[in-house]
This record gives structure tokens, C-alpha cells and sequence, in this order.
């Protein structure tokens, strides 16, 4: 029996891609269709949680610009 | 946007000195694995052998001087008493602490080219001003340079900068004007005082070995008063050397350094004149002198008291500590004590103006300063090294990394000076010389000389041979790869009048340079990258930085993936494969020939393999090694070449021109800045529009990316700029492009898994390219042996010591001997002897 789920859609870079995929391999709570290279279907109310832990995970990646050791201002 | 760049030696910086083991050095997120940091190998590697003892001991002096040197820093209290009449507007709070809006700009301020932040001490050069040549020459004097691009240059002044100019004979009155007459604003008083402190404690006071005796000299007088009331330093001095004795500062006078313009129609004759013209003032005679010499009246006069030998270290150590930092200078000429080394350049050897400017910074009023002179690779550090050999002429001791650059040096100095082959002797673990003559030069590595360790009775014999001895220079070749710690051993073990650091990155990771400064000297000179290029020295090089996206397969596993399998996957990433395939096939179709650098050994060889080119690393014999360089510089049918990083220092192959880096020591400028320096000697460089290529590939949205821009900052500085390339024209158009379909691709991504499930293998560390003769060979393909067991092939007997033994019978020869003598006799002793047999009976 076909059922609809409200979902939002989201284009983004192969690589983001992977990562959100795997952010939601801990508990699959994330994304409701893996679409294609560049598209995913997600949980309308993840998708603030989820933009929180794509940034800290960049983070990781791109680590922050250590201060400058002039920029104290 | 490149990372933090090298912040004013020690502003601010954490005083984390003492260094438990290699591992807690303070380095600003350079992550280090245990297995494969270099830079903690190395260390580790000289600490083994070091004891506990000398260890807490070098540790309580390493934090000494991390205070010391922060006590130093601009930003320091001391220099900043007062705010300057800041104003406040509505635009201060956007600048914060950079609001210098309350310097007041010179009306004609357009017409001078510099700026300068009162705080740090940072002053930036409009290149493009007409006065920028004359402010550059100030600059270099008085200043570090932290950044050299083609429009904006940025330099900081430091203590260790002023202490240099201070040691080239500016006064502080002169840098003050100079400064003053150059800068868009006033002077701020904070750098006023700053300059001022520093210059009244710095330099002031010299410590000369004269006549093999240690005198503290100063030109001020109440100075030396000062000291001599103090209460440690006073006892010290030699009693009944008289009153403060008074000379003349020398001056440049005869001195020529060999090799420059001057030096081509003065003879040896000459210089001895000269040297005497000049020797009356050595007396402390001053009237006589004076009058016999009216006519040189900018001359100075100088004080100076003695000080035993073994007071030295104490006495520089309370100099520093009541803020008057010693400087040590050596007085070549007049030391009759240690005799003279012949050796001068050969004839026609000249050498290029900034090697000689570099010399003039060293000689600059006669005499040897010690310091470090900063030159990029390839522009002739070990010519500079020879050439102030030659100038001092006495006993010299240069200190190399590996037993290969040992050859090297002894090549070098054989190939540019006239110095006789038997007085210039090698120490390594292979072969123990003495030079035959009384004075000579030896040329050994750090490990040898701070090597603790139980040492075979040839080494042993030879360490207190280098210990008992004075040296007239010593030459510390590659000055930046040694920890503090090492050059305190070598510095107090082996006695040497002068020390000559000599490198092309002044930098490290754990920012321990600064203590070089108080270790060696300061650095005397630093060239510039870009000019030295221009004038056709160097060769001018294109830096490209590549970006090669993840495919998806790879990238899902990369985020799973352990930092050790990371860095393998971006390495293997195929994009960057066929990046590098691409570019190999486009240099070669030019005639290029190409050194492609690779730390992670599995894509090294799997690279390799899969493009069927060459490879070297740790574990190639040296036959194999040979033969691959060998075919590389002559054979036009191999035109690439892939190396670990053995290759990465000391490999001279002038016929490179391009240079392909696929994966590095995570954030090492030094690394990317040696690399670098492997196309910077191409033989090509003086063609019509030649230009060497540098491609740094690295695979997007990973961590090299952060890396990558890390490296760079050191090169950036220096003027180069780095293109990024994000995607290359006609790529898939490459012939037998590999891993174009996903499936080879998935093929790769297994592979590489499956290979790496176990950890890759190290690549081996032997000494360098060059190794030691079958070094690698047995350690081929396995770990590192930790420190404790060592593991070595050899027979049964042999480990029993049966090897070298044979059966001798001690007394066989003795009786034939004598049966021989018996017959040999004649019938006179024989009879003698018969006799004698009798009477005993």
C-alpha cells in the first residue's frame, strides 16, 4: 500500500553527500531515500540536527583557521 | 587561504620546553604518528643514547632559554609602558587591537615606504615605492623577513634581528632615524624603546678568543665595570691579568674573503701586511698607537678583561641573565696559538654576490661571527661554508646529517679549494681519519659526535681527539633538522671558536628555532628566494596545487576509515592517479624529466608499477639505486622517476625539471620547501623562458587539503604563488587513462583495502638516498625494529665469534726459530755452548 512521507529534498557535492550518508549509518534516522550522486531525500526535522553535524564534521576536515596570531581584536 | 603563519619567534608562545620525550614537543597541530613522524624518528634516534641525567639537565636548559626567549618577545611588558594617545571613533571596534589610526601619518608619507604595527613589531614594505630598494637593504639588516611577495613585504623586527644589526656595526641611533626617515608615521615609542633596549644589551659585550685566551671585551668601559662588580661574574676573571686592557676594534681592514672581486689581485703578501699595519694597536700601548696611527681616527677603542677557560659557560650564562647577551667573535688573524690551515679557493673560482654578501655579514669587521646563513637549496650553501673556510684558514669541524653528505662535503672541498687531499679526513662509522698535518679539516655527522653510547675504541680515540682540540670553524650543514638538545651537546663537547649554521628552511615545526639563536648566532643573512631566481641562480619554478576530487566509493570508505587508512585512500584516490598520469605524459612529451614524491609507500609502488616507471625507496639496494639514478640523468628513454621520501634532501639530480608530489608528511613546510629544492638546481634554469614545475596533488574535501595549505605557507612567503587547478584540459582524452571505469575503479578500492587490512609497511629510513651499502636490502619490506633488540642475519659461528678465529700454534714458529739459530751457529759458539752444557752437568 503506497504511503507519503513529508521529506525535503537536498542537492549537494558527491562528498557531502557521503558524509551525510554516513552520519545517518549510526541510527538511520536521517535519510528517507538516497536519490542519486547529488540528491537525497531527508526528515524535515532533522534537517536543523543535520546541518549542526555536517558542520562539525568539516570542521574536522577543514580545521577552523587557527587565530592569527595578530587577529585577537 | 594559507594557515597561521610563524608568529614572532615565542610571542605568546606556551613556555612547554622541557621535552619528556620527542613526542610532547609542542607542535602546533601537526598530528604526529608514532611510526611515521620523521622529525620524532630523528630525535629519537640521538635520544636513545643520551642518560637520564644529561637529559633532566638539557631539559632545565631547554626551559631556561624558552623563558629567556620569551622574556625577549616584543610583545613582552618591558617595551610596552605606555598606550599611545589612542583615539576612539565609531570605527575602533571593528579593528580591535589593529586600530593604528592613532599614528600620525607624515605629510609627505606617500613618498615613504614602510608601515609599521607598534605592537608586534611588524613592518610592511611597499615594494612598489621608489624608495623600496634602499629600504630594503635597511630591512634585511635590521629586520627578519616573514613574507616576500611581489608587491607587500612583511618583516619583523625581533631581538635576534637587531642583535645581527647590532653585530654588523649599526648603532641604535642609526637604525632609529633610519627608520624613522622610512616609515609613513612617527616613530611609536614603543618600538623607540624596543630598539633601544635591545641594542644597549645586546652586543655590547663580546666574548673574543684571543691568543687562546677568553676575554670579555666591550667598547664601553663602565660596561666591563658593570660586569666586574657583579658578583658571579667577577670572581671569575683571571686575577693578575692586569687592569682592563685596552685595544682597537678591528676594522675590515685587510680582510679579504676569497673568491670576492677584492680578492683577485691581493696576495697572501699583502694580507699579512695589512695585518700588521694594524697590529700595533694590539698593545695596550694607546698612546704610542695613537699617535702612530692619527690618521685612523673613526677607530674605536676597546676594553676587555680575561676569563679562564672553564668560566665561559658560567659567564655567558650571567651575562644573559643580567640582560647582557654575549656575543662571540673570533679573531682569525691574530690567533698564533692554532696554527694555520693552507687552503684557499682555487683560482678561479668567484663566488655570486649573495653568497658573498652573506660572507660580508659573517666577516663583517674582521673577525668571525657566528651565525646561520639562510640560503634556498641549490643556490650554494656548501660554496659559502668553503669560502669562510678558506677566509679563516684554520682547524675547521663540519657537522652533516648523513654519512653520504659527509662525501659530499669532503668532494666539495676538494673540487673549490686548493686543500691538500690528506688534510681533509672523513669520521664516520666506515672510516676514522686523522688529517696528517697539525691542523686540518674533519667532516663527520651530529650522530657521530653526540652519539653516547658505548663506541667502538676507533671512535672513542677519535671523539677525544675532536674534544681535545681547538677549532677554528665549525660548520653545521642542514642546521634546522637538529633538535636544541643535540646542538648543546655538540656545542659543549666539541670546542670550536666559531660555528657557521648553514640551511635553506629556517624553520621547524615545534618552533624550536629560536633557540638557535642563543645556541649558534643569530641568522646573519637570508636570501631572497624570488631575486635569486630572477638573477638566474635558482630556477624559476611554477607551483600548481591539483584538485581531484574523491569518487564516491572512495570517499564513503575514507569517512569510515582509520587516519592510517586515510591517508592511503586519499593517496590512492584514482582521480589523482590519472592527474598524475596525465601530467607525466604531458611533461615527458616536452622533454621534461620528472621526480614524482610519494610518502605513503603502497601508492608509491603501485603508481609505479601500474605506469611501469622506476621506483626508490628505503628498501631498494644500493646496486638498484645506482643504476636507476644512473639511467634517469642519462638514459632519454626514463624520463620519470618516483621516490619515497628518502629523496626528499641531499639528491642532487640537476636534470630534473618537473616535480609531481602525490601524498607528504601531513603539514611539513620544511618537507615541501626541500622538495621544492630538488628542481631549483636544474641545469635547464638558463634557457630563454624556461620554467621548472612543482604539482602538489591533493584529493578534495580530505584533510590533505588543510595540509596542503599548511606547506605551502613557507614557499608562500618566499613569493611563490601556488595556481590551483581544479580540473585538467582533455584529461580523459589520455591515452590508457587508468581506472577510467567505475568498475576498475571498485577494483582499486578493493585492493587497496585488502593490501592495507594489515597496517601498509614503513618505508625503510636508511641514511639517505644513498644508504649505507645494503642497508635496506635486509630490512626490506619490514617494520622499523623498535629500540632495544636489533635483529641482524649472520652464521652460527660467526655469532659466536668463531669467524674470525683460526687455530694458531703460538710457539711453533719460536722452534724452528731457534732449531735454525742452532744451525745457523758457528762452530766458535757452538763449542762455547757444549762447554757450558758440561759445566751445568
Amino acid at each position: 500500500m503506497p504511503r507519503a512521507t513529508g521529506g525535503i529534498l537536498i542537492e549537494c557535492e558527491p562528498a557531502i553527500k557521503s558524509i551525510i550518508v554516513h552520519l545517518d549509518s549510526v541510527s538511520h534516522d536521517i535519510i528517507i531515500e538516497d536519490l542519486d550522486e547529488q540528491h537525497l531525500l531527508v526528515r524535515p526535522n532533522m534537517v536543523h540536527l543535520l546541518k549542526q553535524k555536517l558542520e562539525e564534521r568539516l570542521k574536522e576536515t577543514y580545521r577552523p583557521e587557527e587565530p592569527l596570531a595578530d587577529s585577537d581584536g | 587561504m594559507p594557515p597561521k603563519r610563524k608568529a614572532a619567534p615565542a610571542a605568546g608562545g606556551s613556555a612547554k620546553a622541557g621535552r619528556a620525550s620527542a613526542l610532547s614537543t609542542p607542535g602546533p597541530a601537526t598530528p604526529r604518528s608514532l611510526d611515521s613522524s620523521m622529525m620524532s624518528e630523528a630525535d629519537e634516534d640521538l635520544d636513545e643514547d643520551v642518560t637520564e641525567a644529561q637529559k633532566e639537565r638539557e631539559e632545565l636548559l631547554g626551559q631556561e632559554a624558552d623563558e629567556f626567549v620569551n622574556n625577549w618577545a616584543i610583545s613582552s611588558k618591558r617595551f610596552q609602558n605606555q598606550p599611545e594617545g589612542k583615539k576612539h571613533d565609531a570605527a575602533t571596534p571593528y579593528f580591535g587591537k589593529r586600530d593604528f589610526s592613532g599614528l600620525p601619518l607624515k605629510p609627505d608619507h606617500l613618498n615613504r615606504p614602510l608601515w609599521i604595527d607598534p605592537d608586534k613589531g611588524t613592518i610592511v614594505l611597499e615594494r612598489f615605492n621608489a624608495l623600496a630598494e634602499q629600504a630594503t637593504d635597511f630591512l634585511i639588516t635590521i629586520a627578519e623577513p616573514k613574507s616576500r611577495p611581489t608587491f607587500l613585504h612583511e618583516y619583523a623586527l625581533t631581538t635576534h634581528s637587531l642583535y645581527a644589526a647590532v653585530s654588523v656595526g649599526l648603532r641604535p641611533r642609526d637604525i632609529i632615524n633610519t627608520l624613522d626617515r622610512f616609515l609613513k608615521t612617527a616613530l611609536p615609542t614603543s618600538i623607540r624603546n624596543f630598539i633601544q633596549q635591545c641594542t644597549n644589551s645586546y652586543g655590547k659585550v663580546k666574548l673574543v678568543l684571543k691568543n687562546n685566551k677568553y676575554f670579555v671585551e666591550s667598547v664601553d668601559a663602565e660596561m666591563l665595570q658593570k660586569l666586574l662588580k657583579d658578583e658571579v661574574i667577577g670572581k671569575l676573571r683571571v686575577q693578575g691579568s692586569g687592569d682592563i686592557t685596552t685595544t682597537y676594534a678591528p676594522t675590515m681592514g685587510g680582510l679579504v674573503i676569497p673568491g670576492t672581486k677584492n680578492a683577485a689581485g691581493v696576495h697572501q703578501a699583502d694580507l699579512k701586511q695589512a695585518d700588521k699595519q694594524e697590529e700595533p694597536g694590539k698593545e695596550a700601548d694607546l698612546y704610542a698607537s695613537l699617535n702612530e696611527e692619527d690618521d685612523d681616527d673613526d677607530k674605536e677603542a676597546v676594553h676587555a678583561f680575561e676569563i679562564s677557560d672553564s668560566a665561559v659557560e658560567t659567564v655567558q650564562k650571567r651575562c644573559l641573565d643580567i640582560g647582557f647577551p654575549i656575543l662571540e667573535e673570533y679573531d682569525f688573524r691574530n690567533d698564533d696559538v692554532n696554527p694555520n690551515l693552507e687552503i684557499d679557493l682555487q683560482p678561479n673560482t668567484q663566488i655570486r654576490p649573495y653568497q658573498e654578501k652573506s660572507l660580508s655579514k659573517m666577516f663583517g669587521n674582521g673577525r668571525a661571527k657566528s651565525g646561520i646563513i639562510v640560503l634556498p637549496c641549490g643556490a650554494g650553501k656548501t660554496l659559502v661554508g668553503i669560502t669562510a673556510a678558506c677566509t679563516i684558514k684554520k682547524g675547521i669541524i663540519v657537522l652533516c646529517t648523513s654519512s653520504m653528505s659527509v662525501v659530499q662535503w669532503r668532494q666539495e672541498f676538494l673540487k673549490w679549494s686548493n686543500i691538500n687531499p690528506d688534510d681533509i679526513a672523513v669520521f664516520t662509522a666506515e672510516s676514522k681519519n686523522k688529517f696528517s698535518g697539525s691542523t686540518g679539516i674533519i667532516v663527520t655527522t651530529y650522530s657521530m659526535v653526540t652519539n653516547n653510547r658505548e663506541r667502538s675504541h676507533d671512535s672513542k680515540k677519535m671523539m677525544d681527539f675532536l674534544k681535545g682540540r681547538e677549532w677554528g670553524l665549525m660548520l653545521l650543514d642542514e642546521v634546522h633538522v637538529v633538535p636544541a638538545e643535540v646542538f648543546r651537546r655538540v656545542i659543549s663537547s666539541i670546542k670550536s671558536h666559531s660555528k657557521l649554521g648553514l640551511t635553506a628552511t629556517l624553520l621547524r615545526e615545534d618552533d624550536k628555532i629560536s633557540h638557535l639563536n642563543f645556541l649558534i648566532g643569530p641568522k646573519l643573512y637570508e636570501a631572497n628566494w624570488m631575486e635569486l631566481s630572477q638573477q638566474g641562480h635558482i630556477a624559476k619554478v611554477q607551483c600548481a596545487e591539483v584538485w581531484c576530487p574523491m569518487p564516491t566509493e572512495f570517499y564513503d570508505e575514507y569517512l569510515r576509515a582509520n587516519s592510517r587508512m586515510k591517508r592511503t585512500l586519499y593517496a590512492m584516490n584514482p582521480r589523482k592517479f590519472q592527474a598524475c598520469q596525465y601530467l607525466i605524459n604531458y611533461h615527458e612529451a616536452r622533454g621534461d624529466k620528472i621526480i614524482v614524491f610519494s610518502d605513503e609507500l603502497y601508492s608509491l609502488k603501485k603508481y609505479a608499477e601500474t605506469l611501469q616507471k622506476f621506483y626508490i625507496y628505503g628498501g631498494t639496494s644500493q646496486q638498484e639505486r645506482m643504476t636507476v639514478l644512473e639511467n634517469f640523468q642519462h638514459n632519454p628513454n626514463v624520463n620519470t622517476l618516483f621516490l619515497s621520501k628518502i629523496g626528499d634532501t641531499s639528491l642532487d639530480l640537476p636534470e630534473a625539471t618537473c616535480l609531481i608530489q602525490i601524498s607528504s608528511h601531513f603539514g611539513s613546510r620544511r618537507q615541501e620547501a626541500q622538495r621544492l629544492g630538488r628542481i631549483l638546481r636544474a641545469k635547464r634554469r638558463n634557457d630563454e623562458g624556461f620554467n621548472a614545475f612543482f604539482y602538489s596533488l591533493v584529493s578534495k574535501d580530505t584533510q590533505e587539503m588543510y595540509y596542503s595549505s599548511k606547506r605551502q605557507a613557507f614557499l608562500v612567503d618566499q613569493g611563490y604563488a601556488f595556481k590551483v587547478i581544479t580540473q585538467l584540459a582533455n584529461i580523459e582524452k589520455t591515452p590508457n587513462l587508468a581506472f577510467a571505469t567505475a568498475q576498475e575503479r571498485r577494483e582499486l578500492l578493493q585492493l587497496t583495502l585488502v593490501d592495507n587490512e594489515k597496517g601498509t609497511e614503513d618505508d625503510i629510513e636508511t641514511d639517505d638516498l644513498f644508504g649505507k651499502p645494503g642497508a635496506g636490502a635486509g630490512g626490506r619490506g619490514k617494520k622499523k625494529p623498535g629500540p632495544g633488540v636489533r635483529r641482524t642475519a649472520g652464521t652460527l659461528g660467526e655469532l659466536s665469534g668463531g669467524q674470525d678465529m683460526a687455530y694458531i700454534e703460538q710457539n711453533k714458529g719460536g722452534a724452528h726459530l731457534k732449531k735454525n739459530q742452532k744451525a745457523n751457529q758457528s762452530s766458535f759458539f757452538k763449542k762455547i755452548a757444549r762447554e757450558k752444557e758440561r759445566s751445568r752437568k
